[in-house]
């Protein structure tokens, strides 16, 4: 037993330098945001001796930050729900379900994970575009849904393969159609994926610049990584002004995955015990 | 497997259906609705452009009181990709920001040539060769953009020479570099990176001590013989400055080549390559070198017989899509963004040469004075006429030439190839 | 009309044969709903509605954009643009040596894959088996995950700077200086390097995910019969995880294909001389830069089919050797 522990420790070891160097980067740029530029050109690296909101200020004020935290906000949020709606359900009815075309549709959604965005993005812009859905948010958040629902799809059949056919039929037995069984099973069952795949793709939409500036064009309908990606110049002359509007957008994900990821944390205990 | 053929047909059908209707091609107007104009580019997020920009809506609200203006600021890296699509899907701006050179000419015929209404700033405004093709003008120049060699007075003293006199000559050139290391410490030339921009900045701002004034000339109307020994001795001069130490240590190989005037700035490099406009420029080091420690030489003379000139040419401008609904009051907005007054704010606080030759720079230090006396003599930039694809292979090459692992015949030769093919 | 067979059952899909679990036969669910013909109709439909909002959604704004966009490579730029050029494109990029060394990169790509996926793997797994400070490591590991590429390439660009910090701690223990991002032969090393190092945070939330689903019975069972970290490893944990491993790998290698604009840009623009390529760069490049959007597409389209290939390759050589485990 006191072996097992001092090879823990061990193990702890090199995790711990990998801790501080994932540590640092943030810490970098939230030391880097409380510089002048000046300092900045003359050292980056030494520590700031007092916290200056200068540059967080000049950020937010800059171009209207809190509008665009306000879009990203409700895009992604509507965006992920979504996300999670339609990616179990399709993942409920690839995995569990059996049917005629299963193997095929299945095969359909791996293949639309393969389109690299740069193959359709002309042509979905033109799309959008004759749709009217240019420049509003159902737009966005239909172009974010399909962007990352092949990969939800794919992470959600692949974990309800997991769960035992024999959960479903019980629950088939005490009489629940398809979508009670959708319904009281797979989602509550599903809810460690569920939340992962939802940290993703939270993540995923709230860093996306690309398609949001293709399909958000006007001022006013920003979301905020665009924002913060546009105070760079041709030349990227204000790098701590920059490093500020980075540390306004990564703080919020931060906030939410620390608190998810200890539900996930639960739910593997929870799925551990059920096992 | 009966349904798997199924599939195939639909598959093949679908294909066929998009076979019949082209991706491509240019969609009919569509932007610019009643009253409002939607501007692109991707210097309004930036605070040292408020007040010009601020000076330019007001000069046009004056005109056109009716008339909103939006801009809409863009990350440079994905601005001409985005602007691609725009334009691809019909849903572009009414007016928008460009580089002068190979970026606008590549997307003038989305563009509406503005030589009408433009008349009354020709005189006024300078740098019009870099957004004009086939003799017209797609834009009106903002800024212009050189690439100055800038230097540090201070280190020259320490080193015991005369700032006052800097080399005219690429010997005396070494001979100072070889003074200044030995007696300082710090390096010659700040190399921003051996990859990318580093080559072209060489170019353009040694080339005019190598070339003929009937050379360079042809160079920029397009008629470049690459086959010249004066060719080859601007890439063989791009080895020997590394092979004589010359350049800063450790230029890595990005787009990023800021890092050369940090090394300038903080004093570890005599000189460097800069610009006029944006970034690295007289402003830029005032921060950390005052106004009368900043020098600006010409490139000195490495072939008998050249002379050496200021390579400039327009730096950003704003043209006008040729979808917009009014065409006059696109160009009306295009000529408030480059009114006199509004460039004069852009000159005070961004620091860039603004296009227009009538403000009074005399405040700003002797570099910015020697640098706006120069403009009469300059010429355009050497790497400014070659294609866009030329110079990513030139990046590339320039790489390969300090790495020793091509020889300076062969990259010529690459460059005539890509040069003579597009 | 019934159609017998199309009846929907509750079981396993043919697709989800593969994974540990060895075959068994299912007993029967109840096809047929108490509510009668109506009802079964519905039970047969279902899982086309449940599919429903997913295809519809892929079919228009996935398939159908990529029909035009490959369409659409098969046309001209410039001067040719809208006019069919038959396979001008491909023949442009078979003869560009830059692409070519760009599709070599992806070559290399997946052979790093593995390393790739298995360092956030072992970590997970050091994680779940609770490692001295394992809360904390949960949190931070995610950290790098929530910048943005351009400055985390800005800030490696910064540490791997020749006369940066990382090489001044080399030089301290007698190593000579490497210039990370200006060596032909380090950079790509160093840029796939820097990119899984700001993603395994991702696949590390896909793994503590897939703990979920592994039986803490087995590795009980483990720590009984005395097996070693390895021993678990190879013969708990690898095959329960199967599924989650196999989509790891799959969206690692999407992302290294698709996602690495951003460093790239930053921290070497496609160089050292060429040395960092990637089709995801090029086709940027030829997009933005050349204003070459037909090319570019062509360049896509080789892309998509890599990945396709690659893709249903791993699925399938992951698939076997699971099931030969």
């Amino acid at each position: 037993m006191s072996r097992v522990r001092w090879g823990r420790w061990l193990l702890a070891l090199p995790m711990a330098v990998l801790a501080l160097a994932t540590v640092y980067p943030l810490v970098f740029t939230a030391n880097v945001a409380m510089k002048t530029r000046r300092d900045y050109v003359l050292d980056r690296f030494s520590l700031v001796d007092s916290l200056r909101w200068d540059n967080v200020a000049a950020a937010w004020n800059s171009v209207g930050m809190a509008r665009y935290l306000t879009n990203s906000v409700v895009v992604v949020t509507v965006s992920v729900l979504l996300l999670l709606l339609f990616g179990s359900m399709a993942g409920f009815a690839l995995s569990q379900l059996r049917f005629r075309g299963s193997s095929v549709l299945f095969l359909c959604c791996l293949a639309a994970l393969f389109v690299p965005f740069q193959v359709i993005m002309v042509p979905l812009a033109r799309i959008m575009s004759d749709a009217g859905l240019v420049d509003t948010y159902p737009g966005l958040v239909l172009a974010y849904v399909a962007q990352f629902l092949p990969f939800t799809i794919f992470l959600m059949t692949s974990y309800y393969r997991t769960i035992p056919p024999e959960i479903i039929d019980a629950a088939r037995i005490d009489g629940n159609d398809v979508y009670g069984v959708y319904r009281r099973i797979m989602l509550p069952l599903g809810a460690p994926a569920l939340l992962s795949v939802g940290i993703l793709n939270a993540l995923f939409c709230w860093n996306d610049v690309l398609i949001s500036l293709l399909l958000m064009p006007s001022a006013e309908h920003r979301t905020l990584m665009v924002g913060v990606t546009s105070l760079r110049g041709q030349y990227s002359a204000d790098i701590p002004t920059f490093a500020a509007g980075v540390l306004i957008a990564a703080v919020p994900v931060l906030v939410i995955y620390l608190f998810l990821q200890r539900q996930i944390a639960d739910g593997v205990a929870a799925g551990a015990t059920k096992g | 497997m009966k349904h798997r053929a199924v599939w195939s047909a639909v598959l093949v059908a679908a294909l066929a259906l998009a076979g019949c209707g082209s991706a491509g091609g240019t969609r009919s107007p569509s932007g610019g609705a009643d009253g409002k104009l939607v501007v692109w580019d991707w210097k309004s997020g930036e605070a040292s452009a408020r007040a010009y920009l601020e000076k330019a809506k007001a000069d046009f609200a004056r005109k056109h009181p009716d008339v909103t203006v939006e801009f809409v600021a863009q990350p440079f890296e994905q601005y001409y990709t985005l602007l691609g699509t725009a334009i691809q899907a019909g849903k572009g701006p009414d007016v928008m920001l460009f580089n002068g050179g190979g970026q606008i000419r590549d997307r003038a015929d989305a563009l509406l040539p503005l030589d009408e209404y433009l008349t009354d700033d020709r005189q006024r405004l300078a740098g019009w060769d870099a957004f004009t093709k086939d003799g017209k003008t797609y834009a009106a120049p903002v800024t212009l953009q050189g690439h100055p060699i800038y230097y540090n007075r201070a280190l020259y003293d320490k080193a015991g020479l005369d700032p006052a006199s800097p080399a005219t000559t690429w010997s005396k050139f070494l001979a100072d570099c070889a003074t200044i290391t030995r007696r300082t410490g710090a390096k010659c030339l700040a190399l921003g990176n051996k990859e990318g921009y580093g080559i072209q900045f060489f170019l353009s701002a040694f080339g005019s001590g190598v070339f003929s004034t009937q050379e360079y000339d042809d160079w920029i109307a397009g008629k470049r013989d690459w086959t010249s020994p004066h060719v080859k001795r601007i890439f063989a001069l791009w080895k020997e400055a590394q092979d004589a130490k010359l350049n800063s240590d450790g230029a890595n190989s990005t787009a990023m080549f800021n890092d050369s005037f940090a090394i300038f700035q903080s004093a570890k490099a005599a000189h460097v390559i800069g610009l006029m406009s944006d970034v690295g420029h007289w402003k830029d080091f005032s921060e950390f070198l005052t106004a009368e420690k900043l020098g600006v030489m010409r490139a000195p003379v490495v072939v008998p017989g050249a002379t050496p000139s200021l390579p400039y040419d327009g730096g950003i401008g704003y043209g006008v899509a040729r979808w917009t609904r009014d065409p006059r009051v696109a160009a009306d907005l295009v000529r408030s963004l480059t009114s006199t007054d509004a460039l004069k704010s852009f000159y005070a606080d961004a620091g860039a040469i603004a296009a227009d030759t009538t403000i009074d720079v005399s405040q700003g230090g002797p570099a910015v004075a020697t640098i706006v006396a120069d403009l009469k003599a300059g010429k355009p930039a050497l790497h400014v006429a070659l294609s866009s694809k030329t110079l990513e292979l030139m990046g590339r090459l320039s790489q390969q030439l300090l790495s020793g692992s091509i020889s300076v015949d062969e990259a010529v030769k690459q460059l005539a190839a890509s040069d003579q093919a597009g | 009309m019934p159609v017998p067979e199309a009846a929907p059952s509750v079981r396993p899909a043919p697709t989800g044969r593969a994974g540990g679990t060895p075959p068994r036969s299912v007993p029967p669910a109840p096809t047929v709903s108490r509510r009668g013909r109506g009802g079964r109709r519905a039970e047969r439909l279902a899982p086309f509605v449940l599919l429903a909002p997913a295809l519809l959604i892929l079919a228009l704004l996935r398939f159908w954009p990529l029909l035009l966009g490959v369409n659409f490579s098969f046309t001209g730029d410039g001067d040719r643009d809208g006019l069919m050029v038959g396979l001008d494109n491909y023949r442009e990029l078979l003869g560009d040596p830059l692409f070519r060394d760009a599709l070599g990169n992806v070559g290399l790509l997946v052979l790093l894959l593995p390393v790739a996926v298995a360092i956030p793997g072992l970590l997970a797994t050091l994680i779940y088996l609770r490692v001295p400070g394992h809360r904390l490591y949960r949190s931070v590991y995610f950290f790098p995950a929530v910048l943005s590429p351009v400055i985390v390439g800005a800030i490696f660009n910064l540490l791997l700077a020749f006369d940066g910090p990382l090489n001044a701690l080399l030089g301290g223990v007698g190593i000579g200086p490497v210039d990370w991002l200006g060596d032909p032969d380090v950079a790509m090393f160093v840029v796939v390097g820097v990119h899984v190092w700001a993603t395994f945070g991702m696949a590390l939330v896909v793994f503590l995910a897939g703990f979920a689903t592994l039986d803490a019975s087995l590795l009980d069972a483990a720590r009984v019969d005395g097996a070693s970290l390895p021993q678990t490893v190879r013969h708990v944990i690898v095959p329960s995880l199967a599924r989650t491993i196999q989509f790891v790998f799959v969206t690692t290698m999407i992302g290294m294909l698709t996602s690495m604009f951003g460093l790239l840009y930053v921290m070497t623009s496609g160089g050292p001389e060429g040395s960092t390529y990637l089709p995801e760069y090029y086709i940027w490049i030829q997009q933005g830069q050349m204003n070459r959007p037909a090319l570019a597409s062509a360049a896509s389209t080789v892309l998509f089919l890599i990945m396709l290939v690659v893709g249903l390759l791993q699925i399938s050589l992951l698939r076997r050797a699971v099931r030969e485990a």
